[in-house]
Parts: structure tokens; sequence; C-alpha cells
């Protein structure tokens, strides 16, 4: 069939991705991409048609995450391609290993302001963590093997490749041999792993504070390993959670803004931080000069960029956590600090009773975390109904839990599922969504309908922009501007009109199984939760506040 | 306001100029001036680069050797003393 035909540069594309083991695509064709879109014809890549270009840029990095492999997304010229953008700049902040192809108009109507020209490499140069113009057919396969290596190279990230229509249709005359690797730059640390030990012996109030480096480094097991050795107590980025297990005695759960007040008081009282894969986000400082003000840091990463960037580290080990963490593991003599933060977290546990009738979320997500089967994927939005899931929701392994977190992208939720339920097509994905959230990507519902993907949707329905009416509530004098969803679509007729089958619950006393009936069936299924528009998440670090000064109710 | 003058070593390759100044000003820092030659078709260009920030220099350095084709980045502590004094003066 295709060998009649001489190789052209979109034929090229796909046999370079197969030799990456990439198996699935996701993107939306148009004029400047049609030749890879007349190559995917012949090729064994399987191409799943999203209703949006972010939903497939979304896809990739929930197919990224959830598996463990690089995501490829690609979409046309222009407004396809700037609407690959909010996706690009996710997987930047998350640092997401994504390759975006996009088309572009032919080299010779470049700089012309063609039809459906956009610069998207200049506009790639500040939300990629490298980029490609492709402007010689002879480029082609070196740049395309390059965007796999440089996507999962050292700190992960997306890469785009623009191709121009002319460089897609022409012919492949010669192929490499091999392709040229990446030098790595990572440069290891001379003297400080031993400074690291003295730092770690003499510590007598120590914090173990994971973040999403360590599920992206593989390196669970041996923070697990060190946690345990150590008997350090433990805390969680949003992205760290599922890296430390939930029913390890000294974990205290998620710290910052909306963390557990256990992680927050034990990592102000802390005399040194043992910081694994995370970056002092101003979202887990809080005010920074008031962070963890009695500690020490040994910072271990494997982004030289982030030593030193909002804090300094007594200490830094650069390079792979899984080679380096185990050379620090030892036992240490705190089981006065160990009883002192059980003694917190037995005090400062969760509590689910709430008064009336009405579904009470946090109550809901924990029911659900108890109930879902063992390596079940939660994605989520952004909103309330995201720091209720980080809080309530217990997963095992961070690739079980992908949410937002950099970017706090609504819209994340359903399209990252999809991805997650593609890329693991015998778990269960559940998308944890907001009534404001859904509406950002629910054309890809129609995604979900036309391949028949078995997502859970659990919509938490507040009918408002939770999130930002709890801030103007608290912070701007309760003058609610903009926030309200009254006028909100019947959410089950919606799903409905794409065959997924749908249920609203009002009261608590239908939780437990409509719960149990989503997670049974088959297909997809969309969960409504209707909750009192006047729930709040707690706790609450107010803005540029001390971590310890958190709020607990109004 | 400290200044400071960068020796950025990088392969020369498609838009790393381009790519460097998006991440100085990005990264808090002022332009005040460039000496640069790429795009010569030789391997290895050289960028003289003078910035002027309240922030550590380390930052911008860190950030920019972060870029896929740059190969070094070197404060020169000469030109980082005079420009300081220029300043001051
Ligand atoms: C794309 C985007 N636009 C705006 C925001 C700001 N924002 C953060 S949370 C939020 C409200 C989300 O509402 P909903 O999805 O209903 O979640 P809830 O807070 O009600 O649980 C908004 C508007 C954002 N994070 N992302
Ligand atoms: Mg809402």
């Amino acid at each position: 069939m295709s060998s009649s035909k001489p190789l052209t540069g979109g034929g090229l594309l796909f046999e370079v991705l197969e030799q990456h083991g990439v198996e699935h695509v996701f993107g939306y064709p148009g004029g400047a991409i049609m030749p890879i879109y007349d190559a995917l014809y012949d090729s064994s890549v399987k191409h799943f048609l999203c209703r949006h270009e972010q939903g497939a840029a979304f896809s990739a990095v929930g197919y990224a995450r959830a598996a463990g492999k690089v995501g490829v997304c690609m979409a046309t010229s222009g407004p396809g391609a700037t609407n690959l953008i909010t996706g690009l700049a996710d997987a930047l902040a998350d640092s997401i290993p994504v390759v975006a192809i996009t088309g572009q108009v032919a080299t010779s109507a470049m700089g012309s302001d063609a039809f459906q020209e956009i610069d998207i490499f200049g506009l790639s140069l500040a939300c990629t963590k490298h980029s490609f113009q492709v402007s010689n057919i002879d480029d082609l396969e070196d740049v395309l093997h390059q965007a796999f290596e440089i996507a999962l190279e050292g700190r992960q990230g997306p890469v785009l490749v623009d191709i121009p229509k002319d460089i897609q249709q022409a012919e492949v005359t010669s192929r490499l041999e091999e392709f040229s690797h990446l030098t790595n730059k990572v440069q290891l640390p001379l003297a400080d792993i031993s400074n690291a030990i003295d730092i770690l012996t003499h510590a007598k109030q120590p914090i173990l504070y994971v973040g999403g480096g360590v599920g992206m480094a593989n390196a669970i097991d041996e923070v697990r390993d060190f946690a345990n050795q150590t008997g350090m107590p433990s805390v969680s980025t949003l992205k760290g959670l599922g890296a430390i297990n939930a029913d390890n005695e000294n974990y205290l759960g998620m710290l910052g803004m909306h963390g557990t007040k256990a992680s927050n008081l034990a990592v102000q009282e802390c005399d040194l931080l043992v910081v694994v894969g995370a970056r002092f986000d101003d979202r887990v400082t809080g005010k920074l000069n008031e962070f963890a003000p009695n500690a020490k840091v040994i910072h271990f990463d494997i982004d030289t960029a982030e030593i030193n960037k909002r804090r300094f580290a007594d200490a830094a080990i650069l390079g792979d956590l899984k080679a380096n963490l185990p050379l620090l593991s030892m036992s240490l003599n705190i089981s006065g600090w160990q009883e002192k933060v059980q003694q917190m977290k037995a005090d400062f546990g969760w509590r689910y009773d709430h008064p009336g009738s009405k579904i009470f979320a946090p109550a809901v997500l924990k029911e659900m975390s108890d109930l879902m089967p063992k390596n079940t994927c939660i994605t989520t939005d952004v909103g309330q109904h995201q720091m209720w899931s980080a809080q309530h929701i217990s997963v095992d392994d961070p690739c079980n839990f992908l949410t937002s977190g950099g970017m706090g992208t609504m819209g994340f939720g359903l399209p990252a599922a999809i991805g997650a339920q593609i890329s693991r097509p015998h778990d269960t994905v559940i998308a944890v969504s907001g009534d404001g959230s859904i509406m950002m990507n629910v054309q890809e519902l129609a995604t979900i309908k036309r391949y028949q993907i078995p997502v859970k949707i659990l919509l938490i329905d507040n009918a408002k922009l939770g999130m930002v009416r709890q801030w103007q509530d608290l912070f701007f004098d309760g003058r609610l501007s903009e926030t309200d969803l009254a006028d909100n679509p019947d959410f089950c007729q919606l799903a409905r009109s794409f065959e997924i089958k749908a249920q609203t619950i009002t009261e608590k006393s239908q939780v437990t199984e409509a719960l149990e009936e989503m997670i049974d069936h088959q297909g997809p299924y969309l969960l409504h939760v209707k909750i009192d528009a006047k729930d709040n998440v707690w706790p609450l670090v107010p803005p540029n506040t001390a971590n310890d000064k958190m709020m607990e109710s109004v | 306001m400290n200044n400071y003058k960068l020796i950025i070593m990088t392969d020369d390759r498609q838009v790393v100029l381009e790519r460097i100044l998006q991440v100085t000003r990005y990264r808090g820092f002022l332009i005040n001036g460039i000496n640069a030659q790429v795009n010569t078709g030789n391997q290895i260009a050289t960028i003289e680069l003078y910035v002027s920030s309240e922030r550590p220099i380390e930052l911008l350095i860190d950030q920019i050797n972060k870029l896929i084709d740059i190969k070094g980045v070197k404060v020169d502590n000469k030109a980082d003393n005079k420009g300081a004094q220029q300043h001051s003066a």
C-alpha cells in the first residue's frame, strides 16, 4: 500500500513516532497539516479526534501522566496551534513530557500573513521546554528524535515541532543511521552529600517535603524506604500526593494553602526540611520569609535552577533522585518528634460531620476513595472540588492523581481523564470536576461518545465558581462578582445527549448507592452531585500569611 | 540595581538569541546591551549580554543554562564591578 508511494515528511513523522513506541496521538486536522493526516491514513498509530485542540493537548498530558510515557498531540497552523498553547503551558508548569506537532503554512508563504499563519514558533518560546521549526526535509528526522529526547531528559517538559506544509509533502531522500543524543548538562554535586549527612545527623525535628519530582523520577520506592529508615515525618505537595503511602503513621498529608493543619504546623516547627523534587511554590510556602523559619534545607532536585530559587539550600543534591536519596538513608533518633507529630495528626484529623441533609463534598470524596478499585486514576479540574479531592482522596501513586498544579487550569479534568483512560484501558478513571470547570472542555463529551471511553465523571455542582466565590466572601467583603452559575445547563441531559449514563443526587442518603452505581458501570457515567453553594474549603492559609496562621472556619 | 556582563557560549542554532532575550526579560533582568554574532555557519556562537537587576545573577545564569542549546554561561566579574561603580558614581 504505502510502499508503492515514496516516503514523505508526513510519513516519516509516523515512522519516528513508531520508533519511539507511540501508539496513540490526540489531534485535530486542518489545511496546513493535511499531508500529515494523509500519512496517518497509512500509519498504525491510532489517532483520537478530540473536539478542540486544547482537549487534544490535555488528553496528551493526561496520557503522559497516567502512563509515564510521552504524550503526543497535533494541530493545524494558526488557530489550531494557538489552541494547543494552554495545554503546553500546563505541561511546562507541571514538567510533563509532551510532543506537539503543528502544521505550518508552506515555507514560501511564511512571513506573508498567509491564511492561518501564526508565529507559533515564537509563541512557543514561553510555553515549551524547547521548540523547533523545520525548514529543510533533511532535518526533519533528527529534529523529531530530539523532540522526544528533550521531552524526557532531565526535568521533563513539552516540546513543539512546527512543520511547514511543503516539508510534510517533500520526499525523504536520506535516512539517519543513528540520531545524535543530547549531552546531559546536569552537573553532579561535589561535596554536598557529606554536608547533607552532617546536617541530617544533627536534626532533631526533621520533615520530608515530597514533591511531584518523586513520581517523575520513578523514585517512589526510594522515597518510601527513606521515610521508613529515617522515620522522618513527611508532607506532600499537590503533585506529590501518592508518593508516600497514606498509611505511613508519620505521613501528615498535603502542606500549604489548603494543607492539613498537622502538616503546616509541623513544617513551621521543624528544624530541617529534606526537600525531594519540590520547588517551594508560593501555594506551598505561604509568606515565604516566614515559611519553616527555623529549618535548614537539604534540597534534592534534577533542575539546578530550582536550587536557591526561592529558598536557600544548606545542602543541594543535584541529579537523579533514585540514585541520590539512598545515599542519605540512616536511622534517626527522633522518637519524641514522631510522637508529637502523630499526636497532631490525631488531634487535627478530618471531620465529616455536616449538619442537614445536603450533601457534603468532602464526605462524598472520602467515600469514593474507600470504594474505588485499586489503581483507580483520578483527574480533577480546578477549584474547591480540586482541593477537596486532594484532601480526601487517598491514592498510592502520583500517576493516580492527575491535577493541574502549576497552572491551575480549569478544563483540565475531562480531557486528561480521556487521555489517562486510553493509556490505561483496564483501570478505572474518574474525573472529579466542577460545574464551572466542566464547561471549559465540555465538547470532549463527544470524544467519550465517539470512542466509547468508559471515563466516570463526578461533577460537584455548587452552582458557583466556588473557589472564587469563597475568596470574594472571605477577602472581598462578600461582594460576589460574576461567580454565580445558577443558570447551569441540565448536566444529566447534556451527558445523555452524548450517550453517557447520568444521574443527579441531592441528599446525603443517596450517596453510597450512587457512587457504587457509577463505579460499577461498564461504560462512561456522569454522577451529578448537588451541594450547598456556601461550603468552603478548610483549612485555608490567607494570602501572604504564614502557614501556621490558617483559617479553619468563618 | 546591579550590572552584570554575561558571556554565553552556545550552539549556533535557530533563534537561540531570541530564547536568551525572552528568558532574560521574563526572569526580571533588564537588557542594557548585547554583542552577538549568530547564524554564522560556525558551530559555536559567543554572546555577550549586559544586564541589570535587583535579583541575584545566579538566578538568570541557571535559567539561561537550562536552554537546550547553551554550552555555558559565565559572569565577567571585572565588568560587573566596573558597571556597579559607574552606576553608583
Ligand atoms: C482557565 C481558568 N480560568 C479561570 C480560573 C480561575 N478560577 C480558579 S477556581 C475557579 C472556579 C472554578 O469553579 P468550579 O469548576 O465550579 O469549581 P468549584 O470551585 O466551584 O468547586 C476559577 C474561575 C482558572 N483557574 N482557570
Ligand atoms: Mg462550582
